[in-house]
């Protein structure tokens, strides 16, 4: 487990060092947001209803972006290498990749969120967003680790991982854009079972990442 | 509802256009496959 | 030299298998177009019904048996499970394209719309990217190996997000449901049309485990030719390795639907 914080680790001095790709995944979900209000122009009630689907694109492209770039960069500077000849098994691998790509992924959450609710002009921040972006990007982490991995080794990385990612991950925006609209509407006790839906998501698919991480690993 | 026999026609159509299509597609596979182990054949006849 | 004619009794058994499936497929198509009777609200498009379910239940069947050869490779790296993943997923892709378009078919008629945002077409839609990606992966992977273990990767986890799509759309739907549910007839349904629709569903069945039989033979050879060149390639005192056309690539990315 000691492991795994290391390589967390590892991945969080690399990106803070180098800036490879945090920031422009924080500015490409807020140009994402801008652009969605132009191509939507929505009034103030059709924001608190349909706002979540564009605050949702914005964390999915933003996400799919820095997931491909992650392990892409690792592969150019064959790092992958290094990392395969590490006495770590996948599954560690797996673990440590995962957890940072959650980490970015908060990050840019974290920022564009206040951002999304001033242009929008939204009543104030609930916590309860916050949870459901969480397990959102949780999910979206889990299997977008495992696909960048599968897609990185392949000429057609940036387009082969979303294709793969997107049908699969449809009940995530299904559940977290529901959720989050029915919270910025005003009824959140009727987010709870999103909210259920998301957590099992989360377990079953990010354990089956860490499963079959071996078979990604394997050269 | 007599207008619908036209898409009841062409969806039974399109279904046993598109098995007899795959067939082919294999017929075809399995041809190449003996022509290509009989290149190789030849080959080994050849070389021995 | 290949064991091209390994057992006749095998062949006749298959030949046997496709002349059963002709049969009852026959059977069923004119139980579908004869014996069963009209509906009273959709007419004679409801029979549409009696290729359509099958098609569904086939789609779904091909990726349970995806699934299970995904997970196979997993476990033991069998070349035989990766192939029966392959065959299936091809056959899949097939009956998903054939349940949308039949779905279509059915549905300008009756909801006079070519598509509904319910839970099981739109399930089927997804079944069919999933079934897309498998190939890709394998396409894209580079070298055989490679793409029959990232697909068994997706073999699995699509697999198994398939009822979690089902159910996250089923309950986005409860929220805003459509005005007119499709009516497959449900528990009521007479029994000259239940026994029609078994009688299609036993006869795609047959179809299936034909086309899986001819299609995993196929494989088998073109995997042992493979196999066969690249030992050619790589064993420098085989005599033959002078005179042999080399042009393997195109068998090196096995699965794909096109060579």
């Amino acid at each position: 487990m000691r492991r795994v914080w290391a390589l967390v680790w590892k991945d969080l001095l690399v990106e803070f060092r180098g800036r490879e790709f945090l920031g422009a995944m924080v500015v490409f979900a807020l140009i994402t947001i801008v652009t969605l209000n132009f191509a939507f122009d929505l009034s103030r009630g059709d924001r608190e209803a349909s706002g979540a689907g564009g605050l949702w694109i914005a964390f999915l492209f933003a996400g799919m972006l820095g997931l491909g770039r992650s392990l892409a960069v690792e592969r150019d500077r064959g790092t992958l290498e290094g990392l395969t000849l590490c006495p770590v098994d996948a599954g560690t691998i797996f673990l440590g990749k995962f957890i940072s790509n959650v980490l970015f992924i908060v990050i840019v959450q974290a920022v564009s969120l206040p951002v999304f609710y001033g242009l929008y002009n939204l009543p104030s921040l609930e916590p309860m967003v916050l949870l459901m972006a969480v397990i959102g990007a949780i999910g979206l982490a889990g299997l977008g680790t495992l696909f960048s991995a599968l897609a990185a080794s392949s000429r057609a990385r940036e387009i082969l991982m979303p294709l793969l990612l997107f049908p699969l991950a449809i009940p995530l925006v299904i559940g977290t854009v529901r959720a989050t609209t029915l919270i910025f509407q005003g009824d959140g006790a009727e987010a709870w079972p999103w909210f259920n839906l998301l957590a099992a998501f989360d377990v079953i698919f990010v354990t089956l990442s860490y499963i079959v991480f071996d078979l990604v690993l394997e050269e | 509802m007599d207008d619908n026999l036209g898409y009841l026609f062409a969806a039974f159509a399109v279904t046993w256009l598109a098995i007899a299509g795959y067939l082919l597609y294999i017929g075809q596979q399995v041809k190449g496959l003996r022509d290509e182990m009989q290149l190789l054949d030849d080959g080994d006849d050849a070389a021995t | 030299m290949m064991q091209r004619n390994s057992t006749n009794r095998s062949d006749m058994l298959v030949m046997g298998l496709g002349l059963l499936t002709v049969a009852v497929l026959t059977l069923g198509i004119f139980m579908a177009f004869v014996y069963a009777p009209s509906d009273l609200a959709q007419g004679n498009a409801q029979r549409i019904f009696y290729v359509h379910v099958p098609m569904a239940w086939l789609a779904y069947l091909a990726m349970a048996v995806v699934f299970v050869g995904s997970v196979g490779y997993m476990w033991k790296r069998s070349a035989r499970m990766d192939r029966l993943a392959r065959s299936s997923a091809e056959l899949g892709f097939l009956f998903t394209t054939l349940v949308l378009i039949t779905g279509s078919l059915w549905g300008r008629p009756i909801w006079n719309a070519w598509w509904q945002w319910e839970a099981r077409l739109t399930t089927t839609l997804i079944l069919w990217f999933i079934f897309i990606g498998y190939f890709m992966v394998r396409a894209y992977a580079g070298d055989r190996e490679r793409g029959a273990r990232y697909a068994a990767v997706l073999g699995i986890i699509g697999a198994i997000d398939v009822p979690i799509i089902h159910q996250s759309v089923t309950w986005w739907r409860t929220l805003h449901p459509e005005p007119i549910v499709l009516d497959t007839g449900g528990p009521n349904l007479p029994d000259s049309m239940l026994a029609t629709l078994l009688v299609c569903l036993a006869g795609f069945t047959l179809l299936y485990a034909y086309l899986m039989v001819q299609k995993t033979r196929i494989e088998t050879v073109r995997d042992a030719l493979a196999e066969r060149e690249l030992t050619a390639l790589f064993a420098p005192e085989s005599e033959t390795l002078d005179r042999r056309p080399v042009a393997p690539v195109s068998r090196n990315v096995s699965g794909a639907a096109e060579d």
